[in-house]
């Protein structure tokens, strides 16, 4: 359908490269993936340039420097563009060292997940039978366990800390990733192109790599990239719970959970401690829509039914 | 004699707005289908054919949209000689008619049919769309004639009877009304003066406004319990279905009016998307390459059952398809289309005999013949997109015989002999021959 | 499903394999204090030295012969802990689930219908910054405005003197439910009060979790509307209220029964934050307070529990969906 008229001449353009630009250009149409990838960016730089920003106190760059020993927070105010939280955190230094916290706990986690889960899934799927069964059966118990209490209960059993999330956090959802890609590679496996390569002498090893997963690759990449928002809010949770890092250090859910005793402020102004409330947690928000939003648009371009549209 | 047009359409333009740029896929084209006829439309995948008549039916899907041109219809009973201008109503408008006078059939059954809903229910309701004031008055006389005639099942039964008969009222009240408006409508259809606009602006917006039934009934149909008041009417519908089934040719209608689609084959498919088509006896059945999915075996039978059906509940057809031997079968006329225009027009046995479109003429070359020796001939070349389609005629890059104005100019349609006409510059050049 | 409960029984029972006998020896005490031989013996009682299957399965026999042990944290045997917090953490689900899936299937609707409009737009973005949200931070920024600015809506269940009523021996506990006690009662005091304190933390769910089913009941009815069964009605003459309605809609809710479920269930175990920050004491909060002190009986039951509510609600799907759609039943 696509033969040019005769007017224009045939430029040769390697398909790969034609889809690869296809796909950008799909992907910048929509402003709200430019505005997810934009948000991702400044948190980038900031993450980056946290040293610069804020030269750690103490060895551990992570532990948030006290401007003094009050209890009670104190405003925004020059030296402390955001304020102090209780016991007197300064809260720049939080947020601007937690978002490398932040980067750490999704891109970790999901960087783990994605890979058990294609390993997993791809033995499973491509090979079937008994491994296949038990396979579905571990991830049926691990679907049925409820996520945040058998987390909570591990990080305190394994001890407590941002590490220990992380590990329970890989523990507990590498089971959907397996079973996403093991449900594409089990359509793909009985396509013609597969039985064509078997056909034709290729090992199973070269089968799975070079034709099945560069095929079923789509599904899983689009439920990682949905799902390191949640994971973040996940890890966030558990820090707010004070099951993650000790207080007093940069990051995110931990600084929010800070802020408890102060949220109804003082008689006569309940609003006085609003910046120990909103700003940590604004900035959860908008890091984890950043991710949210290059979600949706890496679905938006990679999934298959609306590519052409 | 002339005979009597049942559709005219006349420098009809539509256009896809899509992301990769406009597709436009009606050039301006011009098409008649007359009252009793069957009227075939061929060409290949992607010359317009589905567009043309999803245009006439205004269901054109997004991001479709028909921008230019006139469709007229003749659909007045009386009157089979007054037209009306089809993309001037409403869409309210185009909904009455739709299922009633001209009614569609698709190409893939099992697609085309809704998968949770049963077989029965997607029949019963075309009846419930435009023939509802019909059931109502058959399920009336059938309860007055089993009336009870004492105790509580006769109360029940005259409260049943007392909210149908209402039911009824409402939909006759609106029927009068329609064909009074319509009535001013048609006198009014070619008059073009500001109170006469104005007027047709106010009768439209009048007609379109919905059945009122009277707020009793309204409020007793929301009420789960009491809605057990319209069983009857719906035992009525399941009777005309079934009935219609049986009608088709359907085995075990009964039992097959219960099931669901997908229980169904492909030539059965077919038959319930014939069923839903011809519930209301529409004046046209336009057919959309209905038998391209099937066995050929199911092919014919779905062709005989078209023909069979043309004699008696049908008045006109209009088959599409990309297969010349069933045009020849079964088409009385014939047009032959390619990427958005319109190549040739004759009735079956003109075309086959003296194709006079090179387009027209390499298909009926590239069907294999009996006496065929060697290679099979083709139309060199590929449908051209028609986002940035051929300058001129749409099919000079691969015509035969291509001259140089062919590149430059779009040729006019002419009728190069009665009945018979083509759009080619091989003829228009002696236009007195 | 039996063999899921066994594996989820087996997974949580080696968990608190990890910990020393000395910590899972909580869960057989009933008092608080023991001295060392105390402990020592009855850790030899308990046998909590034994191999870990000889273990397993004598924990398996207490469950299954209902002895679920003693919760350090709630301070009673835990079917008692059990009875006293579920209905306060069921009481916030059967409130939040409906209009969940209402709010979520009536936004997602309309932002198919009405696709590109002003209306799809804002619950777009409605959709996606819940979705973003932290429930932490969205619970207490409503307490914070609420709450604190404007003084309505406080934590916890039910305000002090309403409490003196509900524990009073003129009020009859039939389900143990407030809202619906209150009713039975007549009681509308406590009624109104049940609402007061369900109000907020209800918001906090509906706005978090409402976003998933909107932006895939969106998704599901864009392409319920472009199938082709969608064309035939129309070609019928379906009217636009019965093509959204009967044909569109009926086939787009069918993924979203299942999300409802898994949402549903996801709710009755993920209520911990909610119950924390709102001091709401019903299971979540328990378990808060169990996973930090390792309450290895409540935790362990409460898992249990979750299992098998979540096997059930996926039954429960099941039926549902098999009821729905012709084209997954059998026969």
């Amino acid at each position: 359908m696509d033969t040019p008229s005769q007017d224009r001449p045939i430029k040769a353009i390697h398909p790969r490269w034609q889809e690869l630009s296809f796909t950008a250009k799909r992907f910048f149409k929509n402003p709200l993936s430019t505005i997810g990838l934009a948000i991702l960016a400044l948190f980038l730089i900031i993450a980056i340039l946290a040293p610069v920003i804020c030269p750690p106190k103490y060895p551990d760059p992570y532990k948030i420097p006290h401007a003094g020993w009050q209890i009670q927070p104190s405003p925004p105010s020059a030296g402390h563009i955001f304020g102090t939280t209780e016991e007197q955190y300064d809260l720049l230094y939080g947020i601007v060292w937690g978002t490398r916290s932040a980067f750490r706990i999704g891109i970790l986690v999901v960087g783990a997940n994605l890979i058990i889960g294609i390993l997993l899934g791809a033995i499973a799927g491509y090979f079937g039978g008994l491994v296949d069964e038990i396979l579905m059966r571990i991830t049926d118990v691990f679907y049925s366990i409820p996520y945040l209490v058998m987390a909570m209960a591990l990080v305190v059993a394994i001890g407590r800390g941002l590490t220990a999330v992380i590990i329970v956090m890989i523990i507990l959802e590498w089971p959907a990733y397996t079973r996403i890609l093991r449900s594409d590679i089990l359509v793909i496996r009985n396509k013609e192109y597969i039985m064509a390569a078997r056909a034709s002498g290729s090992s199973h090893f070269k089968i799975i790599l070079k034709h099945i997963l560069p095929n079923a690759m789509y599904s899983v990449l689009i439920l990682a990239s949905m799902n390191i928002g949640a994971t973040i809010l996940t890890a966030a949770a558990l820090s707010f719970l004070g099951l993650g890092s000790q207080t007093g250090t940069a990051d995110w859910g931990q600084i929010v959970s800070l802020c408890r005793n102060w949220i109804v402020g003082l008689p006569g102004h309940p609003f006085a401690f609003w910046y120990t409330v909103f700003i940590p947690g604004f900035v959860i928000t908008l890091f984890v829509l950043g991710w949210n939003l290059l979600g949706d648009a890496v679905r938006d371009v990679f999934d298959p039914k609306l590519r052409r549209k | 004699m002339t005979a009597q047009h049942l559709v005219e359409t006349s420098d009809l333009s539509t256009n896809f707005y899509t992301f990769e740029g406009i597709v436009r896929a009606l050039n301006n084209i011009a098409l008649v289908v007359n009252q009793g006829e069957t009227y075939g439309i061929v060409g290949e995948s992607g010359c317009g054919k589905s567009v043309t008549v999803r245009s006439m039916m205004r269901i054109v899907q997004t991001p479709g949209r028909i921008d230019g041109g006139s469709i007229v219809m003749y659909l007045n009973p009386e009157d089979k000689q007054k037209g009306i201008e089809i993309l001037d109503r409403s869409e309210v408008y185009m909904s009455s008619i739709r299922g009633k006078d001209i009614s569609m059939i698709f190409q893939e059954p099992g697609a085309a049919l809704n998968p949770v809903l049963s077989i029965e229910q997607q029949i019963a309701e075309s009846y419930q769309f435009h023939r509802m004031g019909e059931m109502l008055g058959l399920t009336i006389s059938r309860l007055q004639a089993e009336a009870p005639s004492s105790g509580p099942a006769k109360i029940w039964n005259d409260v049943r009877l007392g909210l149908l008969k209402r039911e009824l009222e409402a939909y006759e009240a609106h029927d009068t009304l329609i064909r009074t408006i319509d009535n001013e409508l048609y006198r009014l259809e070619d008059a073009s003066d500001q109170a006469s606009i104005s007027r047709k602006r106010e009768l439209n917006h009048e007609r379109d406004r919905p059945v009122r039934t009277s707020l009793l009934v309204d409020f007793v149909r929301r009420i789960p319990f009491l809605r057990r008041y319209r069983h009857p009417l719906e035992r009525t519908i399941s009777t005309e279905v079934v009935d219609l089934l049986r009608s088709l040719g359907i085995p075990n209608p009964e039992n097959i009016a219960k099931r669901y689609p997908h229980e169904l084959s492909g030539g059965m498919q077919q038959r319930i998307v014939i069923a839903i088509a011809l519930a209301c006896h529409p004046t046209l059945l336009i057919a959309d390459e209905p038998t391209s999915n099937l066995d050929v075996t199911i092919q014919a039978q779905i062709v005989d059952l078209i023909r069979e059906l043309k004699k008696t509940k049908i008045s006109s057809v209009v088959f599409i398809t990309h297969d010349l031997g069933l045009v020849a079968e079964i088409c009385d006329r014939v047009t032959v289309m390619y990427a958005g225009d319109v190549a040739e027009t004759a009735t079956v046995k003109e075309l086959f005999r003296n194709p006079l479109h090179p387009y027209a003429r390499g298909l009926l070359e590239a069907v294999p013949k009996e006496t065929q020796e060697g290679e099979l001939t083709i139309i060199p070349g590929a449908v051209p997109n028609l986002i940035r389609p051929p300058s001129g005629c749409r099919f000079h890059p691969r015509c035969k015989m291509k001259m140089d104005i062919c590149e430059r100019e779009k040729p006019e349609t002419i009728e190069r002999e009665p009945g018979h006409f083509v759009a080619c510059h091989l003829y228009t050049k002696d236009a007195s021959k | 499903m039996i063999l899921v409960l066994a594996g989820v029984s087996i997974l949580v029972f080696s968990v608190m394999m990890i910990l020393p006998p000395g910590q899972r020896l909580a869960a057989y005490v009933t008092s608080e204090r023991v001295t060392p031989e105390q402990m020592n013996a009855m850790i030899a009682k308990y046998h909590l030295n034994d191999p870990a299957p000889i273990q397993y399965v004598r924990w398996l026999g207490n469950i299954l012969t209902g002895q679920f042990g003693f919760s350090v944290t709630a301070k009673e045997p835990v079917i008692k802990a059990f009875d006293d917090y579920f209905p306060t953490t069921l009481e916030l689900v059967l409130y939040s689930t409906p209009l969940i899936i209402l709010v979520g299937v009536w936004l997602g609707t309309l932002g198919a219908v009405r696709k590109d409009s002003p209306a799809d737009h804002f619950t777009r973005v409605f959709a996606i910054v819940g979705y973003s949200l932290p429930t932490f931070w969205l619970g207490l920024l409503l307490i914070m405005f609420f709450y604190g600015f404007v003084g309505i809506f406080p934590p916890g269940v039910l305000s002090n003197s309403i409490r003196n009523v509900v524990t009073s021996t003129g009020f009859h506990r039939y389900t143990h439910l407030v809202t619906i006690d209150a009713i039975l009662n007549w009681r509308w005091d406590v009624f109104l009060d049940g609402l007061y304190h369900i109000f907020l933390p209800a918001l906090n769910l509906v706005i978090i979790n409402s976003a998933m089913i909107m932006r895939l009941m969106r998704s599901s009815m864009l392409e319920s509307l472009g199938q082709d069964y969608m064309m035939t009605a129309r070609a019928k003459g379906a009217d636009a209220k019965t093509l959204y309605k009967r044909h569109a809609r009926r086939n787009a809710l069918l993924p979203v029964i299942t999300v409802s479920g898994l949402t549903l269930a996801g709710l009755m175990g993920g209520m911990v934050i909610t119950e924390t920050i709102f001091n709401r004491t019903g299971i979540g909060w328990w378990m808060a307070e169990a996973a930090t002190q390792l309450d290895v009986s409540a935790i362990m039951f409460n898992v249990l529990f979750l299992g098998v509510i979540y096997v059930v609600i996926n039954l429960i799907v099941d039926i549902i969906y098999a009821y729905v759609d012709p084209r997954v039943r059998l026969g």
